[in-house]
């Protein structure tokens, strides 16, 4: 194995005095014409050319001492890079060409949703506020199960709404409402800030291990869309623990969902749905139709 | 699955069941509605003999299915004092009922049916059901449900503004009688004023409203038959296909 | 466009067409509370839903019996509620057992029928009277179609189904193996008989044949 080694060491020497031969004679005399840099020029080739001679000996001798192993080398996995080589056995190719579009995809994808997001003046990342006002103490993400605890327990229910607070991400907390018998909604909070909710009927399963699945009634899908419009208009890290508070007072006014007629128009039905939309501040319920108009 | 209100349609005079059922087809289609397949309800009666010599006095046990619920047998026993106890069950339970052919026979000549197309709009659900016993048309039930509530007080006004713009049908502001307050026995055996309208729907509610509903047509028939002096109760209507000024309205025979 | 068919119509399609499991192919032994440890380590290697431990269950039977004119046979049905866990009741219809010598087990015609709670003031007022009722706890087997229970039987004392001071029949535990399947699957006796081989010599599995039971004093 040694012998093996010194051989291989004294081919790369071989190598790199070779490829130091030809740079040199590449880079040329310095142009001049003087005669002793030219000299000097050929007699460091000549040096050079010695060197090489006699480390091709070398190689050579050593060479011939190598003896034929008595049995095979155990290379650990670089002994399967001889085999299977033929492309169509080892089906890499398809797979490639998969990975390869998977990857041009994704780039794309986020390459749009970057800029999207860019244009989205709601963003609320704390990087993003951290940079603008950089010294505020921001105790909205600091994650003290305690705290929310504490802060859900002091939102002042009305007696038709019960929560249900359990933390299946570490120390995050999702709490799940229920108000009276019309639906359920589950909020994912991460540190005191909502991140996501979601809202379904009251006859339809809501549970931690599904929290994402939308509802397979219109009206509360439809109500999801409005909830989370109104987490963004809510959203306020400085003072995060208001934001929660009120916007589960808005949430709250839900009670009603298909007992008030819309403020605007006052009938009941738009389009096969109810009133969905609560006003942010009075809580009056409106068609999405009639809201803006 | 959520609240279902059952109507009966009043027939206007002189028009043919089948009339309305497509004016009303029509009319769901161009408000808007998707046609989503059809619907049936069916309900057969079955009376156990009485037994004077122990006491038993004779019972009625209905057995109903709507293919809302395809998996599922509906059951609803007349214990002939009032009581009504209900059973959900496996539809194999049919043929348990025909284990007890001894006890309770079958009243072929009442088996009742509602069936027609199925319309959604939104989260509502809204069936065109030409109701007919022994093939003959009785009358047109109209069933709306709205799936995504589960109490009838919470979405009353919702369905009665369904009915009356899309139907075109009065309804009062009123509970419908099925949801109206009623006394019950609690289980200490006291009466107590119950809110029907406030509990939440259960799909034997619907099956009830259907029950109702069909109990009124069969009554309605033997009254029917009994007045015009015909053979009975067996044989209630006219046979006619041309309008009959009864008391029934226009009473046509459908083939389906 | 196609119309609904009727509840009835596609029962009696099932029914016909032979998909509906209608009959009861039944082996039942017994084996002393000193062995059964034996007989659940041997189940246990056999069986197919063993991946954690085996299912346990803990069931109140009641038999509800209605007197029929015209017939001497009062009609059975037993109904089951799961203690200790939200199921739908269980309704279960047996009839006469057919112990025929060239079969390997007993068969008898059975309809399983999922129930809400109010089945048993249902059957009460349709006109059926409590004959018994048990209690069955135990271990539940499965094997490819075949149901394997391995239960002890406690007997109630009226009015307290639920208190565990109700006492258990015998010192032994009632060993089943069952297949309810539709009509016309003969090879399933050979099946079971084949499976009840491998469980000897810990538990004779066997026919019993109700009709000689009834006749002893």
């Amino acid at each position: 194995m040694d012998k093996l080694n010194c051989t291989l060491t004294a081919v790369k020497n071989l190598r790199s005095n070779v490829r130091q031969c030809f740079e040199h004679l590449a880079d040329g005399t310095d142009g001049e014409g003087v005669e002793e840099s030219r000299n000097k020029f050929v007699h460091d080739f000549q040096e050079k050319f010695g060197a090489i001679n006699s480390q091709l000996r070398e190689v050579e001798q050593l060479i011939n001492g190598l003896q034929v192993p008595p049995t095979a080398y155990s290379l650990g996995n670089t002994a399967y890079l001889a085999q299977e080589t033929s492309q169509d056995r080892q089906a890499l190719y398809p797979q490639l060409v998969n990975s390869y579009k998977w990857i041009d995809k994704v780039h794309d994808h986020s390459f749009l949703a970057f800029n999207n997001l860019n244009q989205n003046t709601l963003r609320r990342s704390y990087n993003y506020c951290s940079q603008k006002r950089p010294r505020l103490p921001f105790s909205s993400f600091n994650n003290d199960p305690d705290h929310i605890d504490k802060l859900l327990s002091e939102i002042n229910t009305p007696p038709h709404t019960s929560y249900r607070v359990f933390r299946p991400f570490g120390s995050n907390a999702v709490a799940i409402v229920t108000i009276s018998n019309v639906l359920k909604a589950a909020i994912v909070f991460k540190g005191v800030l909502i991140e996501w909710v979601t809202v379904k009927g009251y006859d339809e399963p809501l549970e931690q291990d599904d929290l994402w699945a939308e509802s397979r009634y219109e009206v509360f899908r439809k109500v999801q869309e409005h909830a989370h419009s109104a987490m963004l208009h809510f959203f306020s890290p400085t003072l995060p623990d208001l934001a929660v508070k009120s916007y589960v007072t808005w949430l709250n006014s839900h009670i009603k969902l298909f007992l008030e007629p819309c403020k605007r128009c006052s009938k009941y039905i738009a389009n096969g749905l109810p009133p969905t939309w609560r006003d942010l501040r009075t809580l009056e319920p409106f068609h999405e139709e009639c809201r803006n108009c | 699955m959520g609240v279902t209100v059952l109507q009966p349609y009043p027939m206007p005079e002189g028009k043919s069941g089948a009339h309305i059922i497509d004016y009303l087809g029509k009319r769901l289609l161009s408000l808007g509605a998707t046609h989503a397949g059809q619907f049936l309800v069916d309900c057969e009666t079955f009376i156990s003999t009485p037994q004077p010599h122990n006491g038993t006095p004779g019972r009625a046990v209905h057995v109903l299915h709507n293919s809302e619920y395809p998996a599922s047998t509906f059951s609803i026993i007349d214990s002939g004092t009032g009581k009504q106890v209900s059973l959900v069950a496996d539809s194999i339970f049919d043929l348990l009922m025909l284990k007890m052919t001894n006890t309770f026979t079958s009243k072929k000549q009442t088996k009742i049916e509602s069936r027609g197309a199925r319309f959604e709009y939104g989260d509502f659900v809204i069936k065109l059901g030409s109701v007919t016993m022994m093939e003959h048309f009785k009358g047109i039930l109209i069933e709306i449900e709205y799936k995504s509530c589960m109490i009838l007080a919470y979405c009353w006004e919702m369905i009665r503004e369904m009915l009356q713009g899309f139907l075109n049908i009065n309804v009062g502001k009123d509970f419908p009688t099925y949801f109206a307050t009623q006394t019950i026995m609690t289980a200490m055996g006291q009466q107590q004023l119950h809110a029907k309208h406030n509990d939440l729907y259960e799909p034997t509610d619907t099956v009830k409203q259907y029950l109702e509903q069909f109990t009124n047509y069969r009554k309605h028939v033997s009254m029917h038959g009994s007045l015009s002096g015909t053979s009975g109760i067996q044989q209630p209507v006219h046979m006619s296909s041309s309008p009959v000024m009864g008391a029934a309205g226009g009473l046509v025979l459908i083939r389906s | 466009m196609a119309s609904v068919s009727s509840a009835r119509e596609s029962l009696s399609h099932a029914l016909n067409n032979r998909f509906l499991p209608n009959l009861e192919y039944l082996l039942q032994g017994s084996i002393l509370d000193s062995a059964v440890e034996h007989l659940m380590h041997r189940l246990k290697g056999l069986c197919d839903n063993v991946d954690t431990s085996p299912e346990t269950f803990h069931d109140l039977e009641v038999c509800m019996s209605l007197r029929q004119p015209n017939s001497n046979q009062p009609l059975l049905l037993r109904v089951r509620r799961a203690l200790g866990r939200d199921a739908p009741f269980q309704m279960r219809y047996l009839g006469q057992p057919e112990v025929d010598q060239r079969r390997p087990t007993l068969v008898r015609s059975c309809m399983d029928c999922a129930c809400t709670n109010g089945i048993l003031e249902f059957l009460t007022e349709m006109g059926f009277r409590l004959e018994f009722e048990y209690i069955a706890k135990g271990y539940m087997f499965r094997k490819g179609r075949m149901k394997i229970t391995v239960s002890k039987l406690i007997k109630i004392i009226p009015g307290k189904q639920q208190d565990m001071a109700n006492e258990p029949i015998s010192q032994s535990y009632i060993v089943e193996l069952s297949v309810v399947a539709p009509t016309g699957q003969e090879n399933v006796g050979e099946e079971m008989r084949v499976f009840a081989e491998q469980l000897k010599p810990l538990v004779q599995l066997d026919k019993i044949d109700y009709k000689r039971l009834g006749s002893m004093p």
